[in-house]
């Protein structure tokens, strides 16, 4: 079952549920099934582990990426690429914006409003049910109120990322599907799709899911840890 | 409750709650604005106070009112805040009051940059504030470590009186991990009728108390002194922590190191080992005590040739770590403070370099 996303794509969600590590690896592969893919980085909150990690990895895949001018990446406040509204205007097939984190990290997509106006767009909340506030359906439609209405755009979708990361088993991830097909049968959200990550894949009964499978292999890593290469 | 996944910061929160900690006040710097962040949100909910300040000054010595009180409280900064905060852990030092100080340190001097760093191993070991006094100082190298010293350093501060503080670089508040929270380490509150000023009505005793650091009398000021002393002694004596690693084999060089560079330099011993060569490593996990005997003892050992200090820093460590091996073996520093953590093929090669 292939992921079936096009046009621009908002990949949203609580701090630390895991929009970036998604947002590089459905821009990789996408790009890899042949599909024209861009990637912005309108993480405004958060300084560590961010997409521009990863930046070297996709440029060399001949994923464009958008990131603030490198003078300012270390900046103490940071900046919003001018050319992210540019690429709203004229998406490629496939346009990811990876958002930072809450309704704090969303309110860049308000700046964005002028962009986006008559603009067709999908909006993607990223859940982790092993993470704080998104254990509970009521955390989680807190998150999704919180980010609409800062943002003054609407969440049509929700990915499951299921994961503890070296500690996620099949049972996480099993548990973890049955938890965000409820937030979606409560939602009305459609669930686009869950991740499993690479040191699972292949261990996993995908006939349990009823939506596609993102393998996840991990790009942002604390310096001692070999980044999971594509 | 299982496993959840956390940031650094957010788990230093939460271990603070559950270690039954309920008073949190705070001024935002990065790399640490996540504990606030997650405390406004959980702080309430737990029925506990979090009260943002007009400036770390203000925030030492909100700790200091609530510590007099004999209420268990913590802060949280970053270098440049803990700078601020130093007066009033002196104060509270003076006045032989518990509290935990949590500082998720950044390059300096000065403003410096964001970025991780452990260039306040000074000012949280030897000082920062003024006067004869010494902080318990835990440093943890991953989350679940960073929740243990949490909830581990109330009871110790409550033991001796005395501020505790958590050292941790920028990488411990920013990277997550998965973590749970012991309960067994969930500490009962202590009785601080003897010295608080906790007010009568609540009291078994009706001993009235002050809490104060001013001490006119030069012969009361030197018995405070004293009784300092003697608890930073037994500090030495009952709390010191490291860890040993790879020392059972026949290593010809010694790595000392803490915190999250600890966990690169491991990365290094263990590539080196599958190389045939061996490096033992001994990781503090509080610096002050300093594992004195432990460094000795591992540098003593026949094979090992020499002793390597690997810090986010332009060499702190390394002078506690001289100190302790008495000249019995050379002593070298590696290490770098622009926020770049250095990378395990780099320690290697500064291993293999001196081999």
């Amino acid at each position: 079952m292939d992921i079936q996303l096009e046009g621009i794509v908002v990949i949203v969600g609580n701090y630390g549920s895991g929009k970036t590590e998604i947002s590089v690896n459905l821009a990789v592969e996408k790009k890899l099934a042949g599909v024209d893919v861009s990637i912005a980085d309108l993480d405004l909150v958060n300084l560590y582990f961010r997409t521009r990690e990863a930046r070297k990895q996709l440029n060399n895949l001949g994923i464009e990426v958008i990131l603030p001018p490198e003078r300012y990446l270390q900046a103490d406040l940071v900046i919003l690429a001018p050319a992210v509204s540019g690429l709203i205007r004229n998406p490629r097939h496939l346009t990811i914006l990876d958002v930072g984190g809450d309704k704090t990290g969303a309110r860049v997509l308000a700046a964005l409003g002028d962009a986006f106006k008559g603009r067709a767009y999908r909006m993607l909340q990223v859940i982790n049910p092993y993470r704080p506030f998104t254990d509970t359906l009521k955390g989680c439609i807190e998150i999704k109120e919180g980010i609409e209405k800062v943002s003054g755009m609407r969440i049509s979708g929700i990915i499951g990322n299921a994961n503890l990361i070296n500690d996620t088993t099949i049972d996480i991830i099993n548990k973890g599907y049955e938890f965000v097909s409820m937030v979606s049968n409560n939602t009305g959200l459609s669930l686009e799709f869950i991740t499993i990550p690479s040191l699972l894949s292949g261990k996993v009964d995908m006939k349990r899911f009823s939506c596609p499978v993102l393998t996840l292999r991990r790009q942002l890593v604390p310096p001692w840890i070999k980044t999971d290469l594509f | 409750m299982g496993k959840i996944l956390m940031k650094g910061n957010e788990a230093i929160g939460e271990a603070a709650i559950r270690a039954g900690c309920l008073n949190y006040f705070a001024y935002p710097i990065t790399p640490q604005s996540e504990v606030s962040e997650y405390l406004s949100h959980r702080m309430p909910e737990a029925g506990g106070v979090f009260l943002q300040g007009e400036s770390e000054v203000a925030v030492g010595y909100m700790v200091f009112g609530a510590a007099a009180c004999g209420e268990r409280v913590f802060t949280t900064s970053s270098s440049p805040g803990i700078s601020l905060m130093s007066e009033a852990i002196s104060y509270i030092a003076g006045a032989q009051c518990p509290a935990v100080f949590v500082n998720i340190m950044r390059g300096g001097p000065g403003l410096g940059g964001i970025l991780p760093s452990q260039a306040d191993y000074f000012q949280a070991t030897k000082g920062g504030g003024h006067g004869d006094y010494r902080l318990l100082v835990m440093a943890p190298a991953s989350v679940q470590e960073a929740v243990e010293m949490v909830m581990t350093a109330f009871p110790l501060a409550e033991k001796y009186r005395n501020p505790v503080m958590i050292l941790g670089d920028g990488l411990i508040g920013q990277m997550m991990e998965p973590v749970e929270f012991p309960e067994h380490l969930k500490a009962e509150p202590s009785n601080k009728d003897d010295w608080a000023t906790n007010g009568m009505d609540t009291r078994k005793s009706t001993k009235k108390n002050i809490v104060k650091s001013l001490f006119l009398d030069p012969v009361v000021l030197n018995q405070n002194n004293l009784t300092l002393k003697e608890k930073y002694n037994r500090m030495k004596r009952e709390d010191v922590m490291w860890e040993s690693y790879n020392t059972d084999d026949e290593y010809k060089l010694l790595i000392v190191s803490y915190g999250t560079m600890s966990r690169v330099c491991k990365t290094a011993v263990d590539n080196m080992k599958e190389e045939g060569i061996e490096v033992g490593m001994i990781r503090p996990k509080t610096l002050f005590p300093f594992p004195e005997k432990a460094v000795f003892e591992a540098a003593s050992k026949n094979s090992c040739k020499m002793v390597l200090s690997i810090e986010m820093s332009m060499g702190q460590m390394v002078e506690d770590v001289e100190r302790c091996i008495h000249g019995k073996r050379p002593v070298e520093w590696y290490g770098s403070c622009g926020g770049d953590v250095p990378t395990p093929e780099e320690i290697m090669d500064v291993v293999k370099s001196y081999l």
